[in-house]
Parts: structure tokens; sequence; C-alpha cells
């Protein structure tokens, strides 16, 4: 209990002090494990792929669909829920925009994942269902609708034109132009966090819910907002992967969910709500893709990957991520 | 006064928060068998002292003795075992624990390695019992009491833990008169048992019932320790806020009761409203007067749309209006604000800044679309700030960072910024310092005076006396009798709330 105490009243000179720490702190470690990475190659094969543009240009177009993913998934968390529906929303998403095809295809596909997240805003806002198991439920839900779909196997329809250039192709050959997807949707996550009355919102109900309502913001709608983003955010980035894998197929955004969530708390983001700024999670969603990425080139067998993956979710957690959660 | 070998001593205690002195140099001691009153205005520096008592915060330089040996308290763990103990003024019950689960928290009785349930409620029956409260059943949900009665938990669990200094910090400030009789017996026979009793309250007709010695803090010193007595009352108010204070309240104007902005009739909610008939001008302040628990807080609730399944009507301005949420009771014919019971929980968010809490009520006003308008925000922010004098370094600064007063007045300031006609103000003052108290009464005349209509629930009599041109006394979930004028007396007050019509006041029934 007293923890608490100690952190109501510790000295912060710098306005966001608290929040910068995680963001320096990760930064820190990408340039960690590339030179780590570095070295390895250095000492194996005598050269440093991994400093070279052309690289890390491929490492940020495969990272836009995560990314993608985190900015909507940020703005739930940021509220004090999570959106496990990602996996299947995402999926749904890619199916239904190659079915769709043709100029509706792109809409299509993000309008599925609007779709989910308004179900998901209601069930959680106006039900008052925990978000936990409600959008775990629509995960169930929406896997179920896309195996009717498909009757199981990959759908053999195939993404448009359009969605191979956004996920694919580059500008000048060299800009990915998923990059700039991924930059577009960042520019609107930090306007609406930092510019609008909904992110000041958002804010002020992962603090404290009820002093929210008892300002006089319309709390549940605020919810069911930042859901539909989640949502819609899922879906784009479904889009997206469909469009690099010229097709959608089952279980293509299974591998998204957990490095979403790291991403967006090893940038500093309070799982529990209420604090946390975007750039912390564009900084960890570089972090997830680049460890990711490294391990495999010093071909670190998948038992080894995943194990130093979580070791080093835990242990950036364990330098940051506890306590400090004014409860009042 | 002969003073006895002091029982805890500190000595040039300093403690800062970034570039603010929390307390400079302080010396302090409290003895055996006495209770010692701390008084001061807040952020006077004497809820860091019992911070640094009871070794929730290490002060930065200075030395504590206890019973002459010297010593320090890493946590609030080892202040404990050394026999301080504190009743902070934030309740620190789990709301979903039961009444005995809170009390033995952190040692709980036990039998073979398991807690032992039987002990535990013998145990809290037996504290509980020492504090008068046998009507407290141990295994009920803490959530489920009403303020008042967590409040007496808290004390008992304090009790449970054989404290030698027990520190109360603001503990009565929620009771009702009868649990505050109780607790003064308790803290003689606790003196009388030679245990060290600290007490900080600003009730000064508390301090005078109480205290043997009295110690004096403004702006993180040390003023005066003095025996209780040897100094009159305006005295020790002059040494609390380092100036003479005039007129505790403001004058009232004589004039005739205007017409009607908010007319409530037949209001009823659950068992807790019976029934509530009430009208209120524009221009008036009407207190909510009766017993703690009577329906007061529910009526301004349901007022502001918080409450499901109100019934009875309520007209704005002789449009009939029911609020549903805080949003429409804001935003609707005549604006309402609500200043709730609980600044800490409800009134605030404390870890967000200064500026975002004073404009969260008002956003909708400073934004252009969904675009907030900085610079706009910025300039109300500092209008706010200097209109109710906020003591603040950095309004981009947590208001957790405030003292109690100062946060009360941003949340006074984040209603204000919405212009309101109705302004309901739950028991505002609960634990705010006097000088900061005599700014709130002034502030609520002069809005009454702009035009506003206040409705002013307060637990203090001399509060409702002194700032109501209007007093509706409640029992039972229903409003008994509105007292007006030189009616208001304590007399009239106290027999209202219990509900005894002795005599015909020239007042309306």
């Amino acid at each position: 209990m007293n923890r608490t105490t100690d952190t109501i009243i510790a000295p912060r000179r710098l306005r966001l002090g608290p929040d910068d720490k995680p963001v320096i702190f990760a930064a820190g470690f990408v340039l960690l494990i590339l030179l780590v990475g570095t070295g390895y190659t250095v000492y194996t094969q005598g050269n440093a792929p991994l400093l070279q543009p052309q690289y890390l240009l491929q490492q940020l177009q495969v990272g836009s669909f995560l990314g993608i993913v985190s900015a909507g998934l940020m703005v739930v968390i940021l509220l004090g829920h999570i959106d496990l529906s990602v996996p299947w929303t995402l999926t749904a998403a890619a199916m239904m925009a190659t079915a769709v095809g043709g100029p509706w295809a792109i809409p299509a596909g993000i309008g599925v994942g609007l779709l989910v997240g308004i179900v998901n805003g209601l069930g959680v806002a106006y039900l008052r269902v925990p978000s936990m198991i409600f959008t775990l439920g629509m995960n169930a839900v929406m896997r179920g609708l896309m195996v009717a779909h498909t009757g199981g196997f990959a759908p053999a329809t195939a993404a448009t034109d359009l969605m191979q250039y956004l996920a694919v192709s580059r500008i000048g050959g060299v800009i990915p132009v998923a990059l700039l997807v991924w930059l577009a949707v960042s520019i609107v996550a930090v306007a609406i966090l930092t510019r609008t009355t909904l992110g000041r919102a958002i804010y002020a109900i992962g603090n404290r819910e009820r002093a929210a309502y008892l300002s006089g913001i319309d709390t549940n709608r605020v919810i069911l907002i930042a859901f539909a983003l989640s949502g819609a955010a899922a879906g784009l980035a479904g889009v997206l992967l469909a469009g690099y894998s010229t097709k959608a197929y089952q279980g293509m955004g299974d591998a998204y969910l957990l490095p979403a969530i790291a991403a967006v708390v090893i940038g500093g983001t309070n799982i529990l709500g209420g604090r946390g700024r975007y750039l912390g999670t564009l900084v960890g969603v570089i972090l997830i893709v680049l460890l990711n990425s490294v391990l495999s080139i010093m071909q670190m067998p998948e038992a080894g990957r995943q194990i130093i993956y979580g070791c080093v979710i835990i242990s950036m957690l364990l330098v940051y991520g506890r306590g400090g959660r004014v409860t009042g | 006064m002969p003073a006895p070998a002091s029982f805890f001593a500190l000595e040039n205690i300093s403690k800062r928060y970034g570039g603010v002195h929390a307390l400079r140099d302080v010396d302090f001691a409290c003895n055996r068998g006495s209770i010692h009153a701390v008084l001061g205005e807040n952020g006077a520096g004497k809820s860091t002292l019992m911070k640094i008592m009871t070794g929730v915060v290490q002060p930065d330089e200075g030395r504590m003795t206890l019973e002459g040996a010297p010593v320090t308290f890493p946590n609030p763990a080892a202040a404990n075992r050394a026999g301080i103990v504190c009743i902070f003024q934030e309740l620190s019950l789990m709301p979903e624990l039961t009444v005995a689960d809170n009390i033995t928290l952190s040692r709980p009785p036990r039998r073979f390695g398991f807690i032992d349930g039987r002990a535990q409620r013998l145990r809290s029956e037996e504290l509980l019992a020492r504090i008068g409260c046998e009507d407290i059943n141990p295994l009920s949900r803490v959530s489920d009491l009403p303020l008042s009665r967590r409040q007496m938990v808290e004390i008992a669990k304090a009790l449970g833990r054989d404290p030698k200094l027990l520190i109360l910090d603001e503990a009565t400030s929620a009771l009702t008169s009868a649990d505050v009789d109780r607790v003064y017996r308790m803290l003689f026979e606790l003196k009388a048992r030679d245990l060290s009793i600290l007490y900080i309250s600003h009730r000064m007709h508390e301090i005078e019932a109480l205290a043997d010695r009295c110690s004096v803090f403004r702006n993180g010193r040390h003023i005066e320790t003095f025996a209780k007595g040897s100094r009159s009352n305006d005295e020790i108010v002059g040494l609390m806020i380092g100036r003479e204070i005039e007129g505790q309240f403001p004058p009232k104007l004589r004039r005739t009761r205007p017409a009607p902005l908010i007319t409530i009739r037949d209001l009823s909610w659950e068992d807790r409203l019976n029934g509530v008939g009430l009208e209120a001008g524009r221009g008036e302040i009407v207190g909510l007067g009766g017993l703690d628990g009577q329906g007061q807080k529910e009526l301004l609730l349901a007022l502001f749309g918080v409450l499901r399944g109100v019934r009875g009507t309520v007209t704005l301005e002789g449009e009939p209006t029911a609020a549903t949420s805080p949003k429409a009771a804001k935003s609707g014919q005549a604006r309402m604000a609500l200043v709730p019971e609980d600044r800490k929980s409800e009134g605030l968010i404390l870890s967000m800044s200064i500026a975002d809490n004073i404009s969260m009520a008002s956003l909708d006003r400073l934004s252009h679309g969904m675009f907030i308008d900085a610079g706009r925000t910025r300039r109300a922010v500092e209008r706010a700030i200097e209109q109710l004098r906020i003591k603040t370094g950095n309004s981009g600064d947590p208001v957790s960072t405030l003292s109690g007063g100062n946060q009360q007045k941003v949340v006074i300031a984040k209603w204000l910024a919405t212009n309101p006609d109705i302004i309901l103000l739950n028991d505002p003052t609960r634990g705010i310092d006097v000088g900061t108290k005599q700014e709130i009464y002034r502030l609520m005349r002069e809005l009454a005076e702009q035009g506003a209509c206040i409705l002013f629930y307060s637990t203090d009599y001399e509060e409702l006396i002194g700032c109501c041109d209007r007093v509706a006394v409640m029992y039972d979930g229903r409003v008994v009798r509105e007292l007006e004028g030189e009616a208001i007396t304590e007399r009239n007050l106290i027999a209202s709330a219990l509900n005894i019509v002795e005599q015909r006041e020239p007042a309306h029934v």
C-alpha cells in the first residue's frame, strides 16, 4: 500500500520525466541489439549487413504491420482494457478484402475490423463485460466465421494490386510504401492522443474512470470509439499483410497479438492504463522486430528464440514497468 | 510545564521535494501519556512530518530518537514494529475484503499455518468493541459500509497493532458526532495507559476538547509548541496563517427570496430518498443539513444524473428535466456542476497534471471540433489558477503534488470553467485548512452574487450557519424542515436533524 504513497509525492522535474525513461531505455536496447548482431556477423562472416540501410528499411517494412496493430492496441491499453481479438480480426479483414476484391477490397477489410471493434466496444462499454473475456470471445467467433467461410482452407482469392502495392512496393525503389502507411497511422495516433478531447478522455478514463465520468465525459462513447479504432487498425494491418503475401490464409494474425502487447508495454505504456506515449510504442515495435531478426540471423533455434524473446520482455518490464501507478 | 523525557524526538529534520522545502530544520518531540495536537494550514508540513515519523518517506537531514535511542525507519513496517502507528487521512482499507480481514491484515492470527477465521473474528469484535462499534459486523464487506463506519474500522485496525505512539491524521473528518465521542473516549483511555498520541485536525473545538499540548506548523517550520489554554483560539489561528484573520464568513445579503431556478418535487431513489421537495433560486446558497447519511449525498448525485432509477420531477427554469448523466447535467438548460465527496477518487485524476484536471470538464468549450485549442486552454488554466489562488509551481505538475486545500481548489476551478448555473457542493471543506476554507466561503458568496444557485451539503453546523441563506434539514431521505435567516441556529439545526419539532420558528416547514 505504501509504495503508492511514495510515488504520489515523488519529485518530478520534467513534465514527461517518468514517461521518457522507458522510451530512452528501449531505444538504448535497440542499439544494443544492433551492436550484438553486428558483432556476431563481423565475427562469423566478416561483414556487417545489419547496419546497411537496405536491411534496416526491410525490417521497418516488415515492422509496419506490427506497428499498425500496436497503434490501435495502445489506445485500448491506455483505457486500462485489452483487445485480444486482434489475431482473427486481422485474419477476417484480410480474407474479406481478398474475397471482395476490386476497388472495394481495402474498405471492406478495414470495415470488417471496424465492425468487430464496434461490437467489442459495445460489449465492454455498455454491457460492461470485462474486455479480456469479451474480446477473447469475439476472437473465437471471428475464427469460427472464417472457418465456415473458407471451409477451413486457405481461400483461393488473391490480394488486389493496390493491396500489394501498399504492402510490397517501394517508392523510387527505396522507401517502402508500407512504412509510409505506418507513418500516416502514427501521425493520426499522435494527433488523437495529444491534441483531441478524445485523447484526453482516454487518458482520464485509464487513470480513473469514475472521476472522468463525474467530470461529464461520456465514458461509454470513448470506450466504444477506442475499441473501434483498435479494430480498424487490425483490419488495416490484415489488408496490408494479405497484400504482402498476395493472399489471405488461416492463422495469419496469430503472430501479432503477443508482440503487439509487448511492443506497447515495452514502450512504457502502463498495462493498467492511463499512462504512456506513442513514441514509446514506436520504439517498442522496432525493438521487437529487430530482436526477432537478429536472433534469426544468429541462427538461434526456434526454442531458444522464444526463450530469449520472453526473457527480454520480462526483464525490460522489471527495469521500468513496475509500480509507479498512482492509485490514490 | 515540567517536561518529562521525550518518548519520540526529531531533531533538525529537513525534507525537500524538488525545489520545495516541505520541512525545514524541524525539532519536534512528543511524550508518553499525552495527546499532542499538530496544527497548521494544508501544505504547512504536517503530513510530511507524519510520513517521516512512520517511515513512509525518509528525511534528507536530521535524526530521530525513540526513547533516547537513535532510530531510522526505512519503511512503514519498521515504524510499525517500533510501535508507531498512523491512521492516515485517506482510507487504507481493502473494500472487497471483510472488516475482520482488514483489521488483522498485517498480522492475521494463524493456526497450523492457516489463517484462523474464528480467532480473526473474535479479535476484530474485541477491537471494535473497544471503540464502541459493536454494531459493525466483522464479516461484512468494507465496501458495504458507509464512509463513517469505514473510518471506525480504520481506527480499530490501527489499535490492533498495539501502538505506543498513535498518530491520527484528520481521522475524525468523516465521522458522525456519536462516533467522534467514542473516539474521544478511546483516546482518553489510551492516554491513561501511557500512550503517546499525535492528533492532527483542523477542527478547533476538537483540539480544545482533547489536546494537552499543541504545536503549530507553518511553511514547513515548527513555529511554536505550547500547553493547551495558554493561547486563545484567535492567537492560534494567527500563528497558523501568520496573519490576523478577519470575519470567518462573508456577510450575507438581506433580500427577498428569488424566483426558483430549480424546483425539486417528490424525488425518490431506492430507500435513500423518500420524496424530497426543495426549491432554490439564483443568488441563493441553500444548505443541506441533518445527520450524516440522511440522503443529502444521494440528492446531489440524483440531481447530477449519476443515479439510475430516480423518480420524481426536477424542473429547471420551469422546464422539466431529468439529467441522465453528468454530461447531460453539465450541458443542459441550466448547467450544473458537482464538487463530489471524495476529491482524490471522484473529483480529481491525481496522476494527471493540474492543467489537465482544470480543463477536464470544459474541454468542449476549449476545442474546435475534436481538437483542443492549446492556447485557449492554457489561458483558461492560468485564469483559474489566478482566480482561485491555487499555490502551484507549474501547472504541468501532477495534481497529486498539491496540498489537500489546493487540490480542492482545482476541483472547484474545474467546474467554474464550465460557467455553471447550479453548483452542487458535497462537503467541499472536508479536511481543509482554515485559510482555504475561508477562501471557499468567500468564493461561494461571490458566485451566488453573480447569479449562481448553490446547494451546499456540509457536516459542519458552523458552516451552514455562516454560509447559507436557507438550510433544508434532511431526515430519512426527506426534507423535514427549512430554516431561513435568523432561524438558522445550531439549536434549530440539531433539533430538526433529530426530527424533533419543538417550537415553531418563523420559517418554512
